[in-house]
């Protein structure tokens, strides 16, 4: 996130009766003004729905995080110094810890900084529980017999063994030991920690016998099977060298005080680590990752990018280039970032870059790239010509100047309306104090982003019309992605810093239909990495000139990673529009193996089992 | 200040203005600059001075003052008016405060439809702020008042351009070429436009021109880079995405100098004084810090950027004043004692170098760049063994840094652990496939190695053979001749090094010359090399 030295928020609305909404600083959130950088979004936004939405229930997504019992705050421990690690937290995961067939949630926590430092220093005290760790919900998910759901979160924290204490920042989910239980990896501003899932609920730390708790600054990291053994080995992205005790004051132009820019630390190098099938890993960043210049990285995604079959791994690097590492398929990877395409903006700049997602976003069966960026830079698209060079498209698909004025974290492609078009939401929060804004105690909240693909390389903001949740402000920073209440269709839990969390539930009334699938390899696992072809018997498209009618197959992959320090559901949601026929589909399997399912039942969840297919 | 404070003092500041004269001066503390009464202008909220530096707040009171008594004077014609509001705005927008600046250029309009500045400034403000549409808006206002203004053209187009329209881009870039056919800002513009429009050979045409026009805006060299992969020519995309920096081909633009130049704080002469650095103006940067200094003179990045400005003008005594003044404000400061060490290094003094390494490291434990050094300051001063213990725990830190392997191949040179040194820049060829020196330096081992069991003649003429596809160097040109010589080929190994001598005698390299004489003796007495490297020669 370089300097940009640009948006400001608008700023406060007045009047000589007062304002009788004033927001409460613990909370921090507040109405926006009109979101910066919008275009009015146009009507065929909401008819691409489908169906209008029921009478006084228009908004597309709605905040259950209260009701539902999933109450969480990231505290971040700001006390005036600003140091640097406060503005870039916290993570969320979205996962099945227990194997019921619903997703839990586990949020980053942070803590004080500085020698002496206590809670009571803080500028905004944590509003949970104490002592200050990660926490997770097990979702006690309810489907009633008129199909309704009932959602209720519990805390579980204590009885999981997991005790995260420390200035946690990101979080990764995979199943590294194949046992059938998805596990945890934490990364701290401090050492990072390796969680087991012993598959009844507990959690043993091995970090220290993993290999893998390396030390330093760490914020998102993936698990993928680089090699193809079928066991996950584990990519880290590290930010900066920092102690807090050799911290320098950074200002504004004008002399305020404020965070720094990663440009005064020096980059940490990233981390590679083998999976030994043991337990443990090796770190193989020396043999494995040569050739390139390590930036402050940020976010991390893994997918086939020139569709070799196997998995390569992109890493958003905050103000230098982004990295492209491409598998050469001997344990090794090249970056080729630079000649891709996607390392820098159309103008050869690094840009901010901090979360990322891979997606097919034109439905032409690769993986296309999106990445956050500061509030002058607008998310960046690049689009993927199949051979793993990239187009950047930002501007003339609308996708840039819609997110101008936003400064972007936790994102994901996702297909809101099921219409079979991936869109994009993001979460938002400033790096920067919000110029107007200095009786508050922490000036850095945004409005969320929605997106909506329109087709044919053409996005539309559809953030105005995206309901309430849309207009209230607030730091985010982590998202994962995922249906939470299994009723095909994609929700998302944020992580805010010094706010509270958000369980945004898809409120969106549609006549698509869905196809959700959990893929389960050979190792017993999710299947990461695996990509699915959707191949519908009929488009469904009301008629051919229509710019979302498409009558090639899908493509949708497994995946956890992505977004920015969080992790998300590796079940495959997908939107078949308004085609009604069962589709085909074959999976690719990460091993290079395929296999193929006919008539595979929509609008619900099934599961698929390497070796069951044909 | 509290949003319900600010809300009172605005409400009595509108009604004493509502009350009373139409221009009354309100407060000098007051949050809010209010235009005349029924005059259909905006007002102005003031950000808060207080946290700002003093000379911010020194600036920013009496540009306020200066509105707030042309508000009062009846008699001022609104042109005159409109360039206060425009001042003021002027300087928010240079302490990058949009939201202040906006309604005072907006007034300035309305006060002078005629002055395409504020109009312009308004499209520079909503370029950095969004949206885009209001900035095309603000630069078409103000092209239609000035309609041959060249960075108007420009930034117009460029403005077009994010909002992915290069047909509409196009044509402007092409009318300012019209105006000035020199403008390399205009040809990098035309060519980003063909680009967009994916007409590579167009692209690549006019992006040499800018190249070839404004050989330092290094920025150019990514869309052509771009422009050259979408003809299939990966070679000279790759050539050209080497070549890839920061400084933009920018069009004269007097408006947004003015305004660059504005703020007197300490924080901007530093980023004034770090552009001009980027931008290899040392004497500019220079001056810049010095000014920040003034202001600040405590300031550590201020001294230690100037210290490396002087550097880089030749003046190394006044960098080690400015590092080690630095070290006296913070004795923390890993990067002052690694500039300092870098430059005590450089003059022979190993010992006190080696001494700001280790300070350096003692407060940033993972600065690897002050490791390598170190290391390579053991290695010189006859520590040799203790340099490859630095040099791993250099690699160690950092995996892919690329100085510290090839330090570490080296210092096995040194040792004269040939085979090990052979097998670790073997790897490193690997590992940095971008970094010539490992294969370079492998030849030489494979040529000139005291040890019979690595030399491997034809294994270093493939690697030369490989090497010479790229930049031709003196240090290639003297591996060739090794390889010659290895090979038995003595006449074309003396007329190689022949050639080698005579470019070097050209550019007045002495040392260089003696040893090139030495060995060129050599293989006239038909022997071979068995020095591989000088001691100037190692890192």
């Amino acid at each position: 996130m370089k300097r940009a030295w640009v948006l400001v928020i608008a700023a406060l609305v007045l009047g000589c009766r007062g304002d009788t909404r004033q927001p409460t600083d613990s909370q921090n959130a507040r109405p926006a003004a009109s979101a910066p950088g919008s275009a009015s979004a146009p009507t065929q936004g909401r008819a691409d729905i489908g169906q209008s939405q029921a009478s006084g229930d228009n908004d597309l997504f709605v905040d259950r995080a209260e009701a539902s019992g999933l109450r969480f705050s990231y505290f971040n421990g700001f006390a005036g110094n600003y140091y640097f690690p406060e503005m870039l937290p916290g993570g969320v995961a979205l996962f099945d810890y227990d194997n019921d067939g619903d997703l839990d949630v586990y949020f980053v926590q942070g803590d004080m900084l500085g020698a002496g430092k206590t809670i009571a220093d803080a500028a905004i005290p944590p509003s949970g529980p104490l002592p200050l760790k990660g926490r997770l919900f097990r979702n006690d998910l309810t489907i009633n017999a008129d199909g309704t759901r009932t959602l209720h979160f519990t805390d579980v924290t204590e009885e999981s063994g997991i005790d995260a204490r420390g200035y946690g920042m990101g979080v990764a989910t995979g199943d590294f030991d194949n046992n059938g239980c998805v596990d945890l990896f934490l990364t701290f501003f401090g050492t990072n920690r390796l969680y087991r899932n012993n598959c009844n609920g507990t959690f043993t730390d091995v970090s220290k016998a993993s290999g893998a708790a390396d030390s330093g600054w760490s914020v998102s990291a993936s698990f993928v099977d680089y090699d193809r053994d079928g066991w996950l080995d584990l990519y880290v992205a590290h930010y900066v060298q920092y102690e807090v005790a050799g911290d320098r004051p950074c200002t504004g132009l004008t002399g305020k005080r404020d965070y720094c820019t990663p440009k005064v630390y020096r980059p940490q190098p990233d981390r590679l680590y083998h999976n030994l099938k043991n337990g443990t890993f090796e770190d193989v960043t020396a043999k494995a990752l040569g050739g390139a210049s390590f930036g402050p990285g940020l976010g991390v995604v893994s997918a086939d990018f020139n569709n070799d079959g196997w998995m390569d791994i992109y890493v958003a690097n905050d103000g230098r280039e982004n990295l492209l590492w491409i598998n050469q398929r001997d344990g090794t990877f090249r970056n080729t970032g630079p000649l891709s395409g996607a390392a820098v903006s159309v103008n050869g700049r690094p840009l901010g870059s901090m979360g990322v997602d891979a997606g097919d976003a034109d439905n032409d069966g690769d993986e296309d790239l999106i990445v956050t960026e500061l509030p002058g830079e607008g998310t960046t698209l690049y689009i993927n010509d199949g051979s793993g060079l990239f187009d950047d498209q930002s501007a003339p698909s609308g996708v840039g100047p819609a997110s101008l004025g936003h400064t972007g974290f936790g994102t994901a492609w996702i297909d809101y309306d099921n219409d079979g078009w991936l869109d994009i939401l993001s979460v938002n929060g400033a790096i920067e104090a919000l110029k107007g804004r200095e009786g508050q105690r922490f000036p850095y909240d945004e409005p969320k982003l929605l997106v909506q693909n329109a087709g044919q390389n053409h996005f539309t903001n559809l953030t105005p019309h995206a309901g309430a949740v849309f207009q209230v402000t607030e730091v985010s920073r982590g998202a994962a992605f995922g249906d939470i209440d299994n009723d095909g269709d994609t929700d998302i839990v944020v992580n805010n810093i010094n706010g509270p969390a958000r369980l945004l539930i898809n409120n969106v009334r549609t006549a698509n239909h869905w196809l959700g699938l959990r893929l389960i390899g050979a190792q017993g696992r999710d299947a990461l990495g695996a990509r699915v072809e959707i191949v519908r018997k009929n488009s469904g498209c009301r008629s051919d000139a229509d710019p979302k009618c498409l009558k090639r197959p899908l493509w949708r992959r497994v995946r956890s990673d992505g977004s920015y320090a969080s992790a998300n559901d590796p079940r495959v949601l997908v939107g078949l529009g308004l085609s009604t026929e069962p589709p085909m589909i074959r999976v690719h399997w990460p091993d290079g193996r395929s296999e193929t399912w006919n008539a595979m039942a929509i609008d619900r969840w099934t599961t698929l089992k390497q070796g069951e297919g044909r | 200040m509290s949003t319900r404070v600010l809300a009172t003092v605005t409400c009595l500041t509108l009604t004493i203005a509502c009350s009373g004269n139409d221009r009354q001066i309100a407060s000098t503390d007051s949050a809010v600059v209010s235009p005349p009464a029924g005059s259909g202008l905006q007002p102005v909220a003031l950000p808060d001075f207080s946290k700002m530096e003093p000379s911010a707040q020194a600036q920013m009171r009496a540009q306020v003052a200066a509105l707030r008594s042309k508000i009062a004077d009846r008699s001022a014609p609104p042109p005159d008016l409109g360039a206060n509001y425009g001042e003021m705005g002027k300087l928010f927008m240079a302490a990058t405060d949009f939201d202040a600046a906006e309604p005072c250029f907006l007034n300035a309009q309305t006060l002078a439809p005629s002055d395409s500045r504020w109009p312009y400034y308004l499209g520079q403000l909503y370029k950095a702020k969004g949206p885009l549409e209001k900035s095309i808006e603000s630069f078409e206002r103000s092209l239609r008042l000035q309609p041959s203004d060249l960075a108007t053209l420009v930034w117009l187009g460029d403005a077009y351009l994010a909002q992915g329209r290069a047909e509409k881009a196009a044509p402007l870039f092409a009318k300012a070429l019209a105006i000035d056919p020199a403008s390399a800002a205009a040809h990098a513009g035309s060519g980003r436009a063909a680009l967009a429009a994916r007409d590579y050979k167009q692209a690549v045409k006019d992006l040499e021109e800018a190249l070839a026009r404004e050989p330092r805006a290094t920025a150019v060299h990514y869309p052509l880079a771009m422009a050259y992969r979408g003809l299939g020519n990966v070679a000279q995309a790759e050539a050209h995405l080497k070549q890839q920096g920061d400084a933009d081909a920018r069009p004269a633009d007097p408006l947004m100098r003015q305004l660059d130049g504005l703020l007197q704080t300490a924080e901007a002469y530093n980023v004034r004084g770090g552009a001009e650095l980027d931008a290899g103006n040392w004497a500019a940067a220079a001056e810049h810090f010095r000014k920040g200094l003034e202001l600040a003179p405590n300031d550590t990045s201020l001294r230690h950027r100037l210290g490396t400005a002087l550097y880089q003008m030749g003046n190394a005594a006044g960098a080690a004043e400015q590092f080690e003044q630095v070290l006296r404000i913070d004795p923390s400061h890993a990067r002052a004692h690694f500039s300092l060490g870098a430059l005590l290094a450089e003059s022979g003094r190993y010992d006190e170098a080696i001494a700001q390494f280790r300070s350096a490291l003692e407060h940033e434990p993972g600065y690897v760049p002050a490791r390598v050094q170190l290391a390579s300051a053991m290695a010189r001063s006859g520590r040799a063994p203790d340099a490859l213990t630095e040099y791993e725990k250099a690699i160690k830190a950092d995996p892919a840094h690329a100085d510290a392997a090839f330090g570490y191949a080296l210092t096995l040179v040194r040792l004269r652990r040939y085979v090990d040194a052979r097998d670790r820049l073997t790897e490193g060829m690997k590992a940095h496939p971008d970094q010539p020196m490992f294969a370079n330096a492998l030849a030489r081992i494979l040529a000139a190695a005291p040890d019979d069991r690595v030399r491997d003649g034809r294994r270093a003429k493939a690697l030369v053979d490989s090497l010479m596809k790229g930049p031709q160097t003196l240090e290639l040109a003297e591996t060739a001749a090794m390889m010659l010589a290895e090979l038995g080929q003595f006449a074309a190994a003396a007329a190689a090094q022949r050639d080698v001598l005579a470019a070097a005698q050209q550019r007045g390299l002495s040392d260089l010359v003696a040893r090139l004489t030495e060995n060129l003796r050599r293989y006239e007495r038909n022997e071979p090399c068995r020095v591989p490297f000088a001691e100037a020669e190692y890192p």
